[in-house]
């Protein structure tokens, strides 16, 4: 299955430059998993030392917010993927 | 009533339909109140007094600083260690003598917010920090006030309206969480562009014109020059908004 991620301007340092990134997967997890194994050092930038997705991050599915349980989440062919931090700047 | 000034200065958009000398009198009657004039409240409070917004209140306890004037257009080199709050008072008032801009630089606080925002008709997010943002939001759904939040970091943006009862407010989007890290990149073309789509909805919505962004967060990507809309629901459990009653 051919799942899309955006990445978002914040972290595309970490993705080799790559805006959107075409991953494989079932599920979020397996997804974001991908993206790592395409780009390892996004990894930190996504996970926290027990694996889950950072607290200030936000994973969309078709512009809808995977949250809660978002790992889990199904995923289909053709799915768009949205990574979203939270900014706090003015 | 307008004088014969007002309808000159607002000739342009007096002429767009929907406006009008009615509308433009709405613009005289509203009251705004803009939480910071740094890189978003600088934008944000220009075209509002360009505009002809009546009153205008600007609130910012920080100092201008050099590492602030490459994206704080209120603000020049002149004004260095004079608060900021006194340094955007004094451009508007240039802008535009004929609105009235009401300058207090203090820190933003649970104990003054209420007193702060009170008579105030709309609230403008121009924040540096999720913890006021929080607060203003909290304010807003209480006192019933239109909010209209905004957030950049380098060449990324968010905004989105809320209207208190009716939509999804900022703690449905980030459920009380905060970011790691206080010092921020950014560049002045990020805020300067979300600040102009907060004063657009202010304007649309004191106008009563369009659509506004409600239960919509925009996310600008100025290195793509892509808008991508993310549909943002009613939390039924949010600690902010969840016992108000719904207004539809």
């Amino acid at each position: 299955m051919s799942i899309k991620i955006n990445i978002p301007t914040l972290l595309y340092q970490y993705a080799n430059g790559q805006r959107v990134v075409e991953v494989n997967g079932s599920t979020v997890g397996e997804c974001l998993n991908h993206l790592v194994k395409q780009f390892p050092n996004i990894k930190q930038e996504l996970f926290d030392k027990e694996g889950k997705v950072h607290n200030y991050l936000d994973i969309y599915i078709n512009g809808q917010s995977a949250f809660p349980e978002e790992l889990i989440k199904p995923v289909r062919d053709g799915d768009e993927l949205h990574i979203v931090l939270i900014v706090h700047g003015g | 009533m307008l004088t014969t000034a007002e309808l000159g200065r607002y000739d342009r958009q007096i002429m767009i339909w929907g406006v009008g000398e009615k509308g433009q009198e709405k613009l005289k009657q509203a009251k705004v109140f803009i939480a910071g004039v740094g890189g978003l409240g600088s934008p944000v409070s220009m075209y509002l007094a360009a505009a002809g917004i009546g009153t205008i209140r600007i609130v910012d306890c920080d100092k201008v600083e050099l590492s602030n004037l490459n994206r704080q257009i209120l603000h020049w080199d002149e004004n260095i260690g004079r608060t900021k709050a006194d340094s955007a008072a004094e451009k508007l008032n240039k802008l535009n003598p004929w609105v009235k801009i009401e300058a207090i630089a203090e820190v933003i606080t649970e104990a003054n917010v209420s007193q702060l925002v009170a008579g105030f008709d709309l609230i403008v997010d121009a924040m540096d920090n999720m913890p006021t943002r929080y607060l203003l939001n909290r304010v807003a759904l209480a006192m019933d006030i239109p909010f209209f939040h905004g957030a950049v970091s380098g060449f990324e943006g968010r905004t989105m309206t809320i209207i208190p009862g009716k939509t999804a407010c900022l703690g449905c989007v980030y459920r009380g969480r905060t970011t790691p890290s206080e010092k921020f990149p950014v560049i002045g073309i990020t805020p300067a562009v979300i600040g102009c789509i907060q004063a657009t909805e202010v304007i649309k919505h004191i106008l009563g014109l369009g659509k506004l962004l409600t239960d919509r967060l925009l996310i600008y990507d100025a290195l793509e020059l892509k808008f991508t809309e993310l549909k943002v629901m009613k939390d039924p459990d949010c600690e902010y908004c969840s016992h108000l009653v719904n207004k539809d």
